[in-house]
């Protein structure tokens, strides 16, 4: 038993050694020290052959006894984080001035004096000796601090069992039941033993030993508890890594200052580092050169407000690879608030991919409209071909006039500065036209430009004019002055006007009066740029307000049916909407808003 | 022409300022006598009735097209020949119009000679309109003078009746015949039976001779 408490001191020892803050595990070296000791003199008590030994083996074994009653008050204190604290110094006073008794009256505090030892048999043959004598009288001081003992240890461990959990409880149950039966059986033995009434040895070591244990159990379940934690920290970790590793996205870990101390499989093949040159590298290294300072400051204005959140929304991040290569990428952030401090996980992905198949889209959309185009200046070339007729007539007819002016006796010259004029004049006009007619023909990229849509809208209605009176259409515009511009492909939105001032015209065809287009310029009231084409036809079935505008569907004989939805999927690459809406009235509008061009 | 005939207009009606303009000074220089309008209503409002002279046309206008104004001269019983100068002259369009009466259907952007010769053709066409409708206008006048009676008579004669053929059908007696039959020669302002069947042949009044 000795051996066993020591053992098992020496073990919390060391653990206390490695947990300074742990000091349960120092108190309970404490507490196995002492009982260990205590055991020592108990044996040697009961080996004594005078009562003069007896006494003053007592005596000493009062010291370890001491120690052991302070550490379980303040183990009791510690481990349960329980008990009443003015009590556990009323204790420890208490039982330090026991001690002090037990050196300054009688033979020991026990024994005012023993007269003699009797021998007791043993089971299994061993005879020990016994006490007999008269009792101290202060022992009952003695006696009070074990009852003060028994309260603290049993209103501490009523405390420690309320709070529910099933660990506390045991813990109480186990250590606290130990103790107080302890505490109860070492002082019932001495009142007897001492008052004569039983004839029985000394034998507390057992009981102690039991607490000892106890103890020992309770603090070894807890350093279990912490391998096992720390067990499940690894295990954590390593699926952690896993994870990160299995993550399609390039992963980094920054610090407060910008050093990158974590980087995945992914990030050594965006980047073209090996982990190793990765780790412990400034993370502006990643950017292209033009980007590492005003970077730096971003990262820092971050730290400040750390937010997860994804970065440069709507702005072209590059990050650069080892061979010196650019390549686009979209970052995410999110900030890990550690006791080392700051850290930012990054999550980096490369959209080279995403970035080709969007120009493919765009490209693709581009040839759509371009198609679109061509099969509506087809549809217009009437309207067209009348446009380059009128310069062309009025050149002819002109320079005729000159010739004829000229041919005359006397030539008369007072006209020719006029006729001049009007021929260079309407030669431009005509120009004008081949190369806007060129111009919407050609296939190219939608290039984007601030544009007057006011300036579309009459160019387009001028280019339909011809076609306008044929059909016998009255087209008015009310545009309003001073349009905000809009960043935009001319030739894109005039084809959206001139398809849907087409489709308005149509949409009045066999009609006998009434046939009246309108089309509005505004600045609505979000500071966007609306144009409306309202007509007096039929309306629009409200079913197909929203069906027009998908391919293939038509309420024109001739008609395909693309035509609004390449307008829509036009005016939607412009950031803007296309939609229809019925007059009060009579006919529809069809409304297309476009946002203006921030200065 | 004679030296009381005044000098006939030629009028053009076109949207465009610039091909208005110049058409203008090209049928000034061959000195015609020119007056332009940007729109049929303007022209309509402003164009001398009483004047001789003939209309250069766009088929493509604002308001009323080139096809409805030539309707609205029609009515009018104008005697303006129209010349039609259009962009792009369907074959709809152009047959509507020569159906109408129209003088010509040119295209734009069209060559001098032509123009001008298209515009003369309809200038003399217009000269020989007007004499004819003023000879039908003066007789559909003396027409307008006679009695119901006498243009019964009328008929009859230029059906080629004799009196007495005349005086069974009418159930009159051939002495009235005679009397009627003088006072409508004098109306009509002819002394020979030949002259009044010639009369009514180019002014289609009186009853269609029997063949």
């Amino acid at each position: 038993m000795i051996a066993a408490s020591l053992t098992l001191g020496v073990i919390h020892v060391f653990v206390w050694v490695k947990r300074r803050s742990q000091y349960a595990h120092l108190l309970f070296f404490a507490l196995a020290l002492s009982a260990a000791i205590f055991g020592a003199f108990e044996l040697a008590m009961m080996r004594a052959q005078s009562p003069a030994g007896y006494a003053s083996e007592l005596r000493w074994a009062h010291v370890p006894l001491t120690v052991g009653v302070l550490s379980v008050v303040w183990f009791v204190h510690f481990y349960f984080d329980a008990g009443r604290l003015w009590l556990a110094y009323a204790i420890s006073g208490l039982r330090l001035v026991v001690l002090a008794l037990n050196f300054m009256t009688g033979v020991n505090i026990n024994f005012r004096e023993i007269s003699s030892l009797y021998h007791v048999m043993l089971w299994g043959g061993a005879v020990v000796s016994g006490p007999v004598g008269v009792a101290n009288p202060w022992m009952l001081v003695a006696q009070v601090n074990n009852l003060l003992l028994f309260a603290f240890v049993a209103d501490a461990s009523i405390t420690l069992w309320r709070r529910g959990d099933p660990d506390a409880r045991r813990r109480a149950t186990l250590v606290g039941g130990s103790l107080a039966l302890c505490i109860i059986a070492a002082a019932a033995l001495t009142s007897l033993i001492t008052s004569g009434l039983a004839h029985a040895p000394t034998i507390v070591m057992p009981a102690v030993f039991l607490v000892v244990l106890a103890m020992g159990y309770e603090l070894g379940w807890d350093v279990i508890a912490a391998a096992q934690l720390a067990a499940r920290l690894r295990a954590s970790e390593k699926r952690f890594r896993a994870v990160i590793e299995a993550v399609p996205s390039a992963i980094l870990v920054v610090d407060d200052k910008g050093i990158i101390t974590f980087a995945n499989a992914q990030a050594e093949g965006l980047f073209g580092y090996p982990r190793t040159d990765l780790v412990a590298m400034p993370v502006e290294m990643l950017l292209p050169e033009r980007t590492r300072v005003p970077h730096a400051a971003l990262r820092q204005a971050y730290a400040r407000d750390a937010r997860a959140r994804v970065m440069g929304a709507g702005r072209e991040l590059s990050a650069c690879r080892k061979d010196g290569g650019e390549i686009p990428v979209e970052v995410a952030l999110s900030p890990m608030v550690t006791e080392q401090g700051l850290f930012i996980l990054v999550s980096v992905v490369d959209i080279t991919e995403r970035r080709r198949l969007e120009r493919e889209t765009t490209r693709q959309r581009d040839e759509v409209a371009h198609l679109s185009r061509v099969a509506m200046l087809g549809e217009l070339s009437g309207s067209l071909a009348h446009e380059l007729n009128q310069p062309l007539t009025a050149i002819l007819s002109n320079a005729q006039a000159a010739q004829r002016f000229l041919a005359q006796d006397p030539p008369r010259l007072d006209k020719l500065g006029e006729i001049l004029t009007d021929i260079v004049k309407n030669d431009r006009r005509a120009g004008g036209v081949i190369q806007r007619l060129r111009s919407m023909l050609r296939k190219e990229e939608a290039q984007r430009h601030p544009l007057d849509l006011n300036e579309v809208v009459e160019e387009s209605l001028r280019l339909m004019r011809s076609d306008l009176l044929n059909r016998q259409v009255v087209a008015s515009a009310v545009l309003e002055e001073e349009l905000p511009a809009v960043s935009g492909d001319r030739n894109q939105l005039q084809q959206v006007l001139l398809n849907v001032v087409i489709n308005a015209c149509d949409a009045m065809d066999g009609q006998e009066v009434d046939r009246q287009l309108l089309v509005h310029t505004q600045t609505t009231a979000q500071g966007n740029v609306e144009i409306r084409v309202a007509d007096r036809g039929g309306g629009i079935p409200l079913a197909d307000l929203e069906r027009i505008f998908e391919p293939f569907v038509t309420t024109k004989v001739h008609g395909v049916g693309l035509g609004l939805a390449i307008c829509r999927s036009i005016v939607e690459a412009h950031g803007g909407h296309l939609w229809a809406t019925n007059n009060p009235d009579r006919g529809a509008t069809l409304h297309c808003e476009l946002p203006a061009q921030r200065l | 022409m004679s030296m009381a005939e005044p000098v006939p207009w030629v009028y053009v009606v076109d949207d465009d300022p610039d091909v208005l303009k110049a058409i203008e000074r090209l049928l000034e220089s061959v000195g015609l006598n020119v007056a332009t309008f940007p729109s049929p209503q303007a022209f309509l409002e402003r164009y001398d009735r009483n004047a001789p002279g003939c209309l250069v046309l766009d088929l493509a206008l604002p308001g009323l097209n080139g096809l409805e104004l030539q309707r609205v001269l029609e009515q009018e019983m104008s005697f303006l020949p129209v010349v039609f100068l259009t962009g792009h002259g369907d074959i709809a369009a152009s047959v509507q119009a020569m159906k109408h009466g129209a003088a010509d259907f040119l295209t734009k952007p069209v060559d001098d000679v032509v123009l001008i010769a298209a515009i003369q053709e309809a200038l003399s066409r217009g000269r020989a309109l007007r004499r004819e409708g003023g000879e039908r206008q003066r007789i559909a006048k003396c027409f307008a003078t006679l009695t119901e009676r006498e243009r019964q008579v009328f008929g009859q004669i230029v059906a080629g009746k004799l009196n007495k053929q005349i005086a069974a059908e009418l159930g009159l007696t051939e002495q009235t015949i005679k009397f009627h039959r003088a006072n409508l020669m004098r109306k009509m302002g002819v002394r020979v039976v030949a002259d009044l069947v010639n009369v009514a042949v180019r002014a289609g009044v009186g009853a269609t001779p029997r063949v």
